[in-house]
């Protein structure tokens, strides 16, 4: 664990050392080594348990894939921040990039941590980087807005999480996720374990986000610079299913009484935000509303709570993570060109940039869940798992296939197809850089097709 | 002023505080009170400004009251006891009656209104020792009086926590904002005094130090209100990077050190089974954390090259010596991982 920690501290002193030519190369190699390294974790010395262990942290095959997607992404973030941060005086660019470090220690010391307390403080502590990300390099001033709608909407989740934990830490002794598993809570239906199962899930709700609770994310993720609203996609609404799924084994049997109405927001909202999405205009709100949609089938995979359920919840967390970061970068190469996220104004660009498009394709395909990709797999997971507790689901969750299907025909449709109007016939043509950034993103989305197992979780 | 005169109000202020922590009888503990009061009514006034002068007026006749208050209710206790101890005031009517009279002293909610008012009348380093050093006698006593009534020092803890977050959120002085911070962490260690008396302790010196970071960076600034802090970003480039993390510091947000009295409080009061009330003080604290993340927004997250607010200031070069401020800066932000030592202790 300490050989990838480490490093990764090692990369906030980095940019402030490294000369001004090779600032971004370096960051960028570093973090990738990192990344590759990473890769070891994969091994799981045994299918349920605990690896890598030691008194504050553990890898076991549930936070495995997303430790690796959080390493993975810095490389990625920081390849998709380098030419809109160019303009940047250059203690700012240094700036940015230990900023984005410091996020990734912190994510790293979330996944990995196997005391709740821990896991709730480093949730916590990815708040601050993430805030001053999308408050100082956001592009509009609605940026202020959507720092302060998501520091508050996730804060008042949390900190009845807070009290909540310590309440359990003092009838059970121990926060350990070793332990959390087998403890025996003899939980009624009074009030006081109700609000307090509330109290534990509200929190990690917030942040998938549930709908109902979601309406910091479509500001976050548009304000949000591309590594801002990459890491946001990617890898800070897992934190939410990750810790739904970890509090979720102590929480039995009241959950079965507790869970009803949030299955139901959590497939509505498949459904709502689908249907918001076939009538965006804003580019990245669009690929905004399509995270709250996944994340909303993602937590009814949670909260369903059987082996098909979690499992589907992993890899869709997974695949959705690498597939939503890839839209986010390609609008991103929008964004850059013509400084709009309308799509009206960039439509067409199949005629100037025809590779970027077989990515646009390609992230489109990922995004509606195209079969044989892992988006698929823990698609129809979820549904399955659904279906067998309600044969009602298949209503919901078949509409909001489809409505997936609709908006990403719609995305790629509107972006690259059609006549290229003529305002936009002098873009710059597409940088290698870009191409490098959505091999990156696409490729090991398509790899995992071979070994599903490998990001399955605990069922494998 | 006169170096001799600062000096010797300076070391009366010392004195008056340490009479009272080394004091046990209450005739003696209630004379340092008024000692410090006596010493730092004239550094209120040096500047001879009226609103300083209003500021001190205020200042005297809110303590002068409170010290009355304090002096009667142990004159009452002697009466019933026979003892002036500090330690053995057991009866409820004095007890009740030295709560409120220290709510008074130092600000808390409903007895908060001075506070906001003097603190915008003194300037900054006197705004500082009035925000720090006059907290330390009043919750010397506090914390030694056995049995405290409980549910009192909760409803005066969670109004404060409460009207410390509504009462900032108004403001654009930041010495009002200042002070309405204070009535909020002040709330915080009344909350838990009559559970844990060193988790007060610990509290009020995480608020120190905090809130020292803030005063000094303000001084340095040499900014009293919104639209000038706008602009520090042209002076002290470093300093304006690091202040957010000093106000998120004082919002309680992990993984700063602000986060640690706020949890290890909210601990004990689930472990004396009273979930509820901690759970509103933890929420009373988002409010207190929109208008510091406002002030991080004005100062350090919205710096552009050519707005601002106010008129562009002269840079001077300071006097001001650093490494106060450079040394609380890192303490604010990097004691979290202390916890445990703390705990232990």
């Amino acid at each position: 664990m300490l050989k990838i920690l480490i490093p990764t501290l090692m990369l906030l002193p980095l940019p402030w050392l490294t000369p001004k030519k090779w600032l971004w190369p370096t960051s960028l190699m570093h973090s990738m080594i990192i990344a590759l390294i990473s890769l070891y974790w994969l091994k799981n010395s045994s299918e349920e348990g605990w690896t890598t262990l030691n008194p504050m942290m553990g890898t076991d095959p549930l936070s495995t894939p997303l430790l690796i997607l959080t390493c993975w992404l810095l490389p990625l973030m920081i390849l998709a921040s380098q030419n809109h941060m160019a303009p940047e005086p250059l203690s700012r660019q240094r700036t940015y990039i230990s900023l984005l470090s410091s996020l990734q220690v912190f994510l790293i010391l979330a996944f990995s941590a196997t005391e709740i307390l821990m896991f709730y403080i480093m949730f916590e502590a990815t708040l601050i980087p993430t805030l001053i990300i999308i408050t100082r390099w956001g592009n509009q001033k609605e940026r202020l807005n959507a720092g302060t709608y998501f520091l508050f909407y996730t804060l008042a989740g949390s900190l009845p999480l807070l009290v909540a934990l310590l309440l359990l830490q003092n009838s059970t002794g121990t926060l350990s996720m070793l332990i959390t598993p087998y403890n025996d809570l003899t939980l009624t239906t009074s009030w006081s374990h109700k609000l307090w199962w509330a109290g534990c899930m509200i929190a990690f709700l917030v942040k998938m986000p549930l709908y109902g609770v979601h309406l910091w994310l479509p500001k976050a993720h548009v304000e949000a610079p591309i590594a801002g609203s990459m890491i946001l996609a990617a890898v800070l609404l897992k934190l939410g299913g990750y810790g739904m799924m970890r509090i979720m084994v102590t929480l039995d049997p009241l959950s079965k009484e507790m869970l009803f109405p949030f299955i139901i927001l959590a497939l509505w909202g498949v459904i709502m935000t689908g249907s918001i999405c076939l009538r965006q205009t804003d580019l990245k709100s669009l690929i905004a509303y399509s995270s709250v949609s996944h994340m909303g089938l993602v937590a009814g995979g949670i909260l369903i709570q059987t082996p098909w359920g979690f499992t589907g919840a992993l890899i869709l967390m997974i695949a959705h993570g690498l597939a939503s970061s890839a839209l986010f970068c390609l609008a991103n190469t929008n964004y850059e060109r013509t400084h709009s996220r309308t799509m009206l104004l960039a439509r067409g660009l199949q005629m100037i940039m025809p590779l970027m498009a077989s990515w646009w394709f390609t992230a489109s395909l990922a995004n509606l869940a195209l079969p044989p990709l892992p988006n698929l797999m823990g698609e129809i997971m979820i549904i399955s798992s659904l279906f067998n507790w309600s044969w009602f689901t298949i209503i919901l969750t078949g509409a909001g296939t489809l409505i997936t299907a609709g908006y990403s025909l719609y995305l790629f449709l509107m972006t690259q197809r059609g006549p290229l109007p003529q305002h936009i016939t002098a873009l710059s043509p597409s940088h290698t850089r870009e191409h490098l950034l959505m091999a990156l993103h696409l490729l090991p989305l398509i790899m995992i097709i071979a070994k599903p197992a490998l990001v399955s979780g605990w069922f494998a | 002023m006169n170096p001799l005169v600062l000096s010797l109000l300076i070391l009366s202020l010392g004195l008056g505080t340490t009479l009272t922590f080394a004091s046990s009888h209450w005739l003696l503990a209630w004379m340092g009170l008024e000692i410090n009061t006596l010493a730092i009514i004239p550094l209120m006034a040096q500047h001879h400004h009226p609103r300083a002068v209003e500021a001190t007026t205020k200042y005297f006749l809110t303590q002068a009251t409170a010290a009355a208050l304090i002096l009667f209710a142990s004159m009452t206790n002697a009466w019933i006891t026979g003892q002036w101890g500090i330690q053995q005031m057991d009866q409820t009517i004095p007890t009740t009656m030295l709560t409120i009279a220290l709510m008074l002293k130092l600000g808390l909610a409903p007895a908060h209104f001075w506070l906001p008012e003097v603190l915008q009348g003194l300037d900054l380093t006197t705004g500082l020792i009035m925000s720090t050093w006059q907290k330390l006698a009043p919750l010397a006593l506090l914390v030694q009086i056995p049995n405290l009534n409980s549910n009192l020092l909760i409803f005066i803890g969670l109004i404060s926590t409460m009207v410390g977050g509504w009462g900032g959120l108004n403001q654009t002085q930041l010495r009002k904002v200042m002070a309405y911070s204070s009535i909020a962490h002040l709330g915080w260690m009344i909350l838990i005094v009559s559970f844990n008396s060193k988790l007060t302790l610990l509290a009020l010196s995480m608020y120190i130090l905090m809130t020292t970071s803030m005063f000094l960076t303000l001084k340095i600034n040499n900014s009293l209100d919104m639209n000038t802090l706008a602009t520090s970003w042209a002076k002290t480039p470093i300093l304006t990077a690091l202040t957010p993390l000093i106000l998120l510091s004082l919002g309680g947000l992990p993984p700063l050190s602000g986060f640690m009295p706020k949890w290890l409080i909210l601990q004990e009061l689930t472990k004396q089974e009273l979930p509820l009330t901690a759970t509103i003080a933890a929420l009373s604290a988002l409010l207190s954390l929109y208008f510091y993340l406002r002030l991080s927004y004005a100062m350090a997250l919205t710096t552009s090259p050519n707005t601002t607010i106010n008129t562009a200031p002269w840079r001077l070069k300071t006097n001001q010596n650093s490494i106060p401020l450079s040394t609380s800066i890192a303490l604010t932000a990097m004691l979290l991982p202390m916890t445990p030592t703390i705990l232990a202790i």
